[in-house]
Parts: C-alpha cells; sequence; structure tokens
C-alpha cells in the first residue's frame, strides 16, 4: 500500500475548497440518481421470501443494512446541495473578540504560541484569556501577547461556563471561540467576517484542520474521518441551511448568542449551540477555508475518550434538543440534526454485524440464505457507485493535498471504536453519565482499557475457531459435512473481516505505548504561514 | 425550465449508468458463479484434505462389503445381490435423516437418489457436492434427470422464442439445442469421477405428468433425445454412468419408448401407492402396479430397479403391503437388484396438500421391512 507522503510542509498555507460548478453539480447528480437506483434494485432482489432463513435475524440483518443504505442516500442529497459563499469583505471597524479558555493541566507554551498567533490575527481585534488556572504565568503569557486575562474559576461546562460569564463582560460584537489547541492564521477574521452583513447570520464556521495527523496511526485515522465533513459534507449542509458550529474554530454574533441564553452547555456544547441557534431563526454560513490548524487526538486511549464523550453527548440533541425545537427548526435541519444525533447508532449496527458469525457458530442460527453470487451482482454496483462519489466529492475538500484519499485508517478506526459508540448510545438511553475511565499511564501494560472489548473479540474468534475445528473433526454427524463446509468457512472469512479491522484499532492503541509525548506547536513557526490567495 | 433539463439531463445519464451496471452484471454473472463454485470446491477440498480427512469414516467403514461393486461399473451394470436405497428429500440440509433410517432399518443403504431438472438455476447443474457427499457417505447416487426445458434462458442459450419449448421438446434435444447444458453435466459428471446411476426422463409414456410425455411428444422423438445424450457422454468420453430408463407400466403403451438395448443399463419403474387419497387411486398392491408387468420388461433382459418405493397409510395396512411387497421377492423378481425407498415427508407434486410418504418414525413399518428381508431373501 502507499504510504502517503508527510504532507506536513504543505499545510501552513491558506487554502480554499474549489468552486461549485454547474458540471461538478451535473456529473455528480448523475452519480446520485445512478446510485439510487441501484439501491432500488438491490431492495427489489434483498426482499423475497425465500431469502429468509430465520425471520428474526433476517430482520436484525435488514434493518443494519437497510439503515447503512438510507444513511448512504441522505449522504448524497446532501452533498447535492453543496454550496461554497461568495467572498464576502469584512467590513472595517467591527469590534471582535477572541476567546480561548485555559483549565489546569493545560501546557502553558501552548498558549504562548496560539496567543501569539491571535496576535498576529490582522483584523483589529481584543483576545481574551478565559483562565481558571489559578497560575500567573499564564497571565503574563497573556499579557505578553497583549490578550486581556480574565479569571474565571468556578463556573459549570468545561468551557461554556466560562465563554458566558466572559459574553457578560465584553462590549464586542462578535465572538471567535477557539481551542487552545488551534493556531490560527493572521486572516483568519477576513475570511469570516464578511459574512456577517446579512443581519441574519449568526454564527460563520470555518474548516477545522490539524497539524499533527502525521504522527501515529490514531491521529492519521481520526483526522481522516473530519476530512470530509470540513468540505464537501459541510457545503451541503450549508446548502440547505444546516450547517453546524464547531466548538474549535467558530465565530458567533454576540447577539445571537444572547438570544439563546449563551453558549450550550453539555458534552457536545458547539452542536446543542448551533442547534438552538437555528430554532432560533439564525441562519449560519460555512466558508470551506483552512484559516487555523490544532491538533487531533494522537494515542487510541484519548481518542477513544473523545469519541465516548462525543457518542455520548450527541444524543441529548436527540432526546432534550430536537423535541422541544422540532416546530422552528426547517425541514432540512430537522432531518440533519435527526441524522446528526444518530449517527453513533453506528456502534449498535457494527455490534450486530460483528455478532451474526459468532450467532451462526454457537447456535446455529443463520439469517439469511441469499445465492452469493446474486449479492455481488446487485450489490456491486451500491459498493463502485458510493466509492465513486465518495472519491469524487474530494474536489471540494478544504485542503486536497494533505486529504485526498481512502482514508482506510479512519474507516478502521471507525469500526475498532464500535464498542465505545455502543456504550456512548447504550449510557444516552438509560440516561447515564460516562463512568471515569482511567487513562492510558494508569492502564495495564500501557493499552488503554479501550482496547478490551477488543481483544476480547480476538479471543472469542480464536475461541470460536477452535471449537468449531473440533466440531467439525470429532462431533458433527457425517450427514452435514460437506453440505456446511461453505457456510462455516464463508463465515469465518465474513468475521475475519471483522477481526481485521480490530487488529487495526489494537495496533493503534498498542502503537500509542511507544508514542513520545512531544509539543508539537513548538515546532511551528508562524512567520512561515502564507495567507496569499492563488486567484 | 432550465433546472428541468438539468435534472432530465442527469436523470438519464443516470439511467444510462445504472444499465451499464446492469449489462456488465449479465455479463459477468456467468464467470462469477463458475468463479464462485471454483471458490466453493476449493473451500471443500481444502477442508477435506486439511481437517475431515482426520476423521474416521463410520459410514464408510459399514458399506465397506459395497466398494467392490461402486467402483466396477460393469458390475454394477450385472450385479449378484439386490441393493437397497432411500431418496430422502431433506438431504438438502443434512443427510442426517438418511442415517437415522440406517438405523431404523439396521442396514446401511448402499444407493441414495435425488432429483435434479434442467434449467439454467445453481440448484439446475450437476450436484456436485450433494454427489461428493454421498459417495463420502459410502454409498453411490442416482441422479433423476427431469428434462423441463422451460427454466433456460433462451437468449442467453441463442435459442428459438417459443410458447412452450416444451411442446415438441424432445425433439429440439436430439437436434441438439440443448448440447451446451448437456455438455456441461458431461464434464462435470466427468469430474466426479465415481460411477453413478442416471434416470434420464422417467414415466415417458405416462401423458399427464411430464412436459416431456406423449402430450407434447412422439415416442420417435423420445427416443432420439435419449440416445443423443448418451452419445453425448459417450463423444466426450465420459465412461461412469449407468442409464435408468423407467417407464410407468401402467401406461400400458410403453414399448415404443424403448431407446435400444446398447442405449439403456437398467430398467426402472416406481411403484407408490396412494392408497384412497384421491379419486383416481386405489389401494394397489405392489403385484397390482409392478409384479404383473415383470415379464415383459424381463424380456429386455436388463437388471431391474424399483425407483421409488413407497405406501400411504390412506385406505389400508402399509405393514401388509411392504411384507407382501417384498416376501419371497429374490425369487418372484429374480432380475430385481434395487430398491429405492421413497421417503418424501412433504410431497407436493401429485396432489395440493402434502402427502408424507416417510417410514423413519414409523418403527413397525421398518421392523417389518427388516424382518421380511431378512427371512425370506
Amino acid at each position: 500500500m502507499r504510504t502517503k507522503q508527510d504532507r506536513s510542509d504543505e499545510l501552513w498555507k491558506f487554502w480554499e475548497a474549489q468552486e461549485v460548478t454547474k458540471t461538478g453539480r451535473f456529473f455528480f447528480l448523475i452519480l446520485v440518481i445512478a446510485g439510487v437506483i441501484s439501491i432500488v434494485r438491490f431492495f427489489d432482489w434483498w426482499f423475497h421470501p425465500n431469502h429468509v432463513a430465520s425471520l428474526p435475524l433476517f430482520v436484525i440483518l435488514s434493518l443494519i443494512t437497510w439503515y447503512g443504505l438510507l444513511r448512504l442516500i441522505l449522504i448524497w442529497i446532501n452533498y447535492l446541495g453543496i454550496k461554497k459563499p461568495k467572498r464576502a469583505h469584512a467590513e472595517d471597524g467591527l469590534k471582535v473578540a477572541i476567546f480561548t479558555t485555559s483549565s489546569p493541566g493545560e501546557p502553558l507554551s501552548m498558549f504562548d504560541k496560539t496567543l501569539e498567533a491571535c496576535a498576529n490575527i490582522i483584523y483589529p481585534h481584543t483576545t481574551y484569556l478565559l483562565d481558571d488556572t489559578q497560575d500567573p504565568a499564564f497571565k503574563e503569557v497573556a499579557e505578553k501577547h497583549g490578550a486581556v486575562w480574565l479569571e474565571l474559576v468556578g463556573l459549570p461546562g468545561a468551557k461554556a461556563g466560562k465563554v458566558n460569564k466572559a459574553l457578560q463582560m465584553i462590549d464586542e460584537d462578535f465572538v471567535l471561540i477557539m481551542d487552545p489547541d488551534h493556531i490560527p492564521f493572521p486572516n483568519f477574521l477576513d475570511e469570516v467576517l464578511g459574512y456577517f452583513k446579512d443581519e441574519r447570520v449568526g454564527f460563520v464556521q470555518v474548516a477545522q484542520t490539524y497539524y499533527n495527523q502525521y504522527r501515529s496511526f490514531t491521529a492519521r485515522g481520526a483526522a481522516e474521518q473530519t476530512y470530509t465533513f470540513y468540505g464537501p459534507t459541510m457545503m451541503g449542509m450549508y446548502g440547505y441551511g444546516t450547517s453546524v458550529a464547531i466548538g474549535a474554530n467558530c465565530t458567533f454574533r454576540k447577539k445571537a448568542l444572547d438570544s439563546i441564553g449563551g453558549h450550550g452547555i453539555g458534552l457536545a456544547e458547539d452542536l446543542i449551540t448551533s442547534i438552538r441557534l437555528h430554532a432560533a431563526g439564525w441562519k449560519s454560513v460555512f466558508n470551506p477555508v483552512v484559516v487555523s490548524r490544532g491538533l487531533v487526538p494522537e494515542d487510541f486511549g484519548s481518542f477513544c475518550k473523545q469519541q465516548l464523550k462525543w457518542s455520548r453527548g450527541v444524543f441529548e440533541i436527540l432526546f432534550s434538543e430536537l423535541p422541544r425545537l422540532s416546530k422552528t427548526l426547517s425541514l432540512w435541519q430537522l432531518i440533519s440534526y435527526f441524522a446528526i444525533s444518530t449517527y453513533y447508532l453506528v456502534g449498535v449496527t457494527i455490534f450486530l454485524y460483528v455478532a451474526i458469525p459468532f450467532m451462526y457458530f454457537w447456535g446455529g442460527w443463520l439469517p439469511a440464505k441469499m445465492d452469493f453470487g446474486e449479492f455481488l451482482v446487485n450489490g456491486t454496483p451500491i459498493i463502485v457507485i458510493a466509492l465513486l462519489v465518495y472519491l469524487y466529492v474530494q474536489r471540494w475538500l478544504s485542503h486536497p493535498i494533505s486529504e485526498r484519499g481512502l482514508h482506510w485508517r479512519g474507516m478502521v478506526l471507525k469500526f475498532a471504536t464500535w464498542p465505545v459508540f455502543f456504550l456512548g448510545a447504550l449510557l444516552a438511553v438509560v440516561n447515564v453519565e460516562i463512568p471515569y475511565i482511567p487513562t492510558a499511564k494508569k492502564a495495564v501494560k500501557g493499552l488503554s482499557p479501550y482496547t478490551r472489548p477488543l481483544i476480547f473479540q480476538v479471543i472469542l474468534f480464536i475461541l470460536t475457531l477452535g471449537y468449531v475445528i473440533y466440531d467439525r473433526l470429532y462431533v458433527a454427524s457425517e450427514g452435514i459435512l460437506i453440505l456446511t463446509s461453505q457456510k462455516v468457512w464463508g463465515m469465518f472469512a465474513f468475521a475475519f473481516v471483522s477481526i481485521i479491522m480490530i487488529i487495526g484499532g489494537i495496533y493503534a492503541a498498542y502503537e500509542s505505548r511507544d508514542l513520545e509525548p512531544e509539543e508539537p506547536w513548538k515546532k511551528i513557526d508562524l512567520k512561515k504561514i502564507k495567507i496569499r490567495r492563488k486567484s | 425550465m432550465k433546472r428541468f433539463v438539468f435534472v432530465s439531463a442527469a436523470t438519464v445519464m443516470g439511467i444510462a449508468l445504472v444499465l451499464v451496471f446492469v449489462f456488465l452484471g449479465k455479463q459477468t454473472s456467468g464467470p462469477i458463479s463458475g468463479a464462485l463454485d471454483a471458490l466453493g470446491n476449493k473451500i471443500i477440498e481444502v477442508e477435506q484434505d486439511y481437517l475431515l480427512s482426520q476423521r474416521e469414516p463410520i459410514r464408510s467403514k459399514e458399506l465397506a462389503w459395497f466398494q467392490p461393486y461402486r467402483h466396477n461399473i460393469e458390475l454394477m451394470k450385472n450385479p449378484d445381490t439386490i441393493f437397497l436405497g432411500v431418496y430422502e428429500n431433506n438431504y438438502l440440509q443434512s443427510f442426517d435423516k438418511i442415517i437415522n433410517l440406517d438405523e431404523s432399518l439396521k442396514s446401511t443403504l448402499p444407493l441414495i437418489q435425488i432429483y435434479t431438472a434442467w434449467g439454467d438455476k445453481d440448484r439446475e447443474k450437476f450436484p456436485a457436492i450433494y454427489a461428493k457427499t454421498i459417495y463420502d457417505l459410502g454409498s453411490m447416487p442416482i441422479i433423476t434427470w427431469e428434462p423441463w426445458l422451460n427454466d433456460f434462458d433462451r437468449e442467453k442459450h441463442n435459442l428459438h422464442a417459443v410458447a412452450d419449448p416444451n411442446v415438441a421438446g424432445m425433439s429440439t434435444v436430439a437436434r441438439g439445442d440443448y448440447d451446451f447444458y448437456i455438455e456441461e453435466w458431461a464434464h462435470e459428471i466427468a469430474a466426479f469421477e465415481h460411477n453413478i446411476f442416471i434416470r434420464f426422463g422417467h414415466e415417458m409414456n405416462d401423458p399427464y405428468r411430464y412436459p416431456w410425455g406423449p402430450q407434447n411428444n412422439e415416442p420417435k422423438d423420445f427416443v432420439a433425445a435419449w440416445q443423443h445424450v448418451v452419445n453425448k457422454f459417450r463423444e466426450l468420453g465420459v465412461d461412469n454412468v449407468i442409464w435408468i430408463w423407467a417407464p410407468q407400466p401402467a401406461y400400458l403403451r410403453y414399448a415404443e419408448y424403448y431407446p435400444g438395448d446398447e442405449y439403456v443399463d437398467w430398467i426402472g419403474v416406481g411403484t407408490l401407492n396412494y392408497g384412497t387419497v384421491a379419486s383416481w387411486s386405489k389401494w394397489w398392491t405392489f403385484k397390482d402396479i409392478y409384479g404383473n408387468y415383470y415379464d415383459w420388461l424381463d424380456m429386455l433382459d436388463k437388471p431391474m430397479m424399483i425407483t421409488e418405493m413407497g405406501c400411504l397409510r390412506v385406505g389400508g395396512n402399509r405393514e401388509e403391503w411392504f411384507r407382501n411387497a417384498l416376501t419371497d421377492l429374490p425369487a418372484k423378481y429374480p432380475r430385481l437388484k434395487a430398491i429405492i425407498l421413497f421417503n418424501d415427508d412433504d410431497d407436493k407434486t401429485t396432489l395440493n396438500k402434502s402427502l408424507n410418504w416417510s417410514i423413519i418414525n414409523d418403527t413397525s413399518t421398518c421392523e417389518v421391512i427388516r424382518q421380511t428381508i431378512k427371512d425370506t431373501w
């Protein structure tokens, strides 16, 4: 497999997604129509009475498959709305604040770099450091870069509490809320403020991009999972009027935040804020430009922790926010937030998918009797078209040069974190908070506790293999041996696909053990950031 | 308007793209299923070699006496003993029921019958996996090969489009229209390597039952088709087939359907007693439906097989029926060299309802069969 070269040298340049042309849209529409027709044909083939082996299992298998295909169609429909906002120049004289928050335990040098980068932002603004470290060094570093230091201790929520308090203390009209690990480019505000000319615009989001993704398999995979989202996906959502805010680098109109009672508090704060703003009638803009880069989790444990937080938090949108806000959301917004807040059900579907072979080996239950050849002939067009679509929309990535690709690491990681998603969904349904899970340093042998279900799965697979071999050698009746040969080993091949993905996850965790903790921001030379536009 | 043109044009091209996939699908489905078949066979082969060959072959051992017979085709064409066999309809999932019948009869059955129709479907190809299973279980397969001609994709095989391909179908078989199918089977059977029975186009003189019958064909056309099939196999060097010609003697005119001594190895007759389950059936004894025709069939000088022996419980005593049929059978019918029990527990082929011929759980009948054979043969 070709190893992607480290494109770190390309990262610190301003970049924007390609324009959306009529021809681009046209070819894309052809693909989508062909894809939908193929899915309909597949539907027609799939639902045949003689395909059913065990009815309850067939229903489960159908639910998994058609849930996935429905989401695929939704993704395609979203892409059809793809839109890039016309360039809007920022008016002079706008009053802009930049918020960044600090908490105990965060590295001082990171703030040194970030605040310096904030100071380099061209458009006149005031940077505020919302600090609760109670460490005088932070006050010093803020003042060093001309930022206002606000001591805000004892407020709820990781970030939101401090943000809401600070909002009351400032008189600027626009607030860029930035994660401290993000390094903004000097032209950040120039790419964002122009869109607020439309009075109805409540927030403007730009692409969230990274600079440490080449450090590990986990980092690569985690980054790959986001590329399409911060390109064609959000561009589609913008086209339908439902692009969301991301806590790392979103710019808000203060009036908008005030109108909803401040920034949302919770595990998925940015999403909660988004939906409330949309429900209150505010519009959102997504500008697919690279104007800041931050950090993605580098070790498996941190990544899983983040995913657990999101998978638990995002369900709150479904259970708490959507029901009461549904009346004032537009149809597309409803669909979009519903789709986002149910995204992590993928943990449940992957679990069922993984369970099927084991149900066959231990219980003799087969869900379906489908001719594999027919399945290939009917299903392959969908896979091919889905792949073509996925690759085609990559022309609208925010930074194609480093983001294009098959993103297989992202897929492996996503599959291997199914236990995390499952747990998140489970906790959401019974409405329980996330329990404390120790960090990698405290875990056994340094392997993250999140690898336990994966190792268990591999062990179960090996045990099952042993059991089946034993059974076929000594126990099974002669009358069924050859007749079940293909089914048994076919099922193993099916299970093996899952195991390969899981092993990928275990590898990511294993690699994380030896990861040298580094401070990647130290190597960044802010003077080397290029912001010149190509055109 | 512009949007309408945009969407319509994209729709047309989208449909075109789908049609490309459909076309590719049709083209590749043959090769794909061929490749998957090969893969499937490889899996069976590899598992056999590395795993299953370690097993003790139980049933094979019980049939050790049968090995010299099934490996010697000339001996099987002129055997010196009577073979028992069975058709059991659940074989598609498992042969366990047949093993159960072995136990009920206290006799491991050397012949196992399966039915396959002609056509394009997977289940209409040579049943290699089942033949192999039967062989590994120590037995010899009998395949009843039914020349239904309506299940072929006529375009794909360059056949004339006709309303009913079965009408005058046998003459089209004779002239070579279905050689693509016959040759495929011949190759598969050659690859199987072991000897098998084929009962081709059975009950060809019954004008109601099967489409290759006299309602659609002249007797001479049936004979021509038969000869064509056998010749094809011989041309291709396939020499492990024993051909069973199986008329329905109850329909009296069957002599004219006889393909000739060089084309037939065994004579087969079905003896199913439907009892009084339908208006057209009575309680017919074994003598009624076979014994009375024995003398004429004997003149053909070939070993005979009861290809389907079964008795329903409606209208008479099943145990009696079997006892009468089997008592002194070798003495009464010296040419009768094989009896295949018809053990279908869900037969829907004759009446609208399901008929249960199975004797696996009928201990009294099994006892009668076992005892009668033991005492009188």
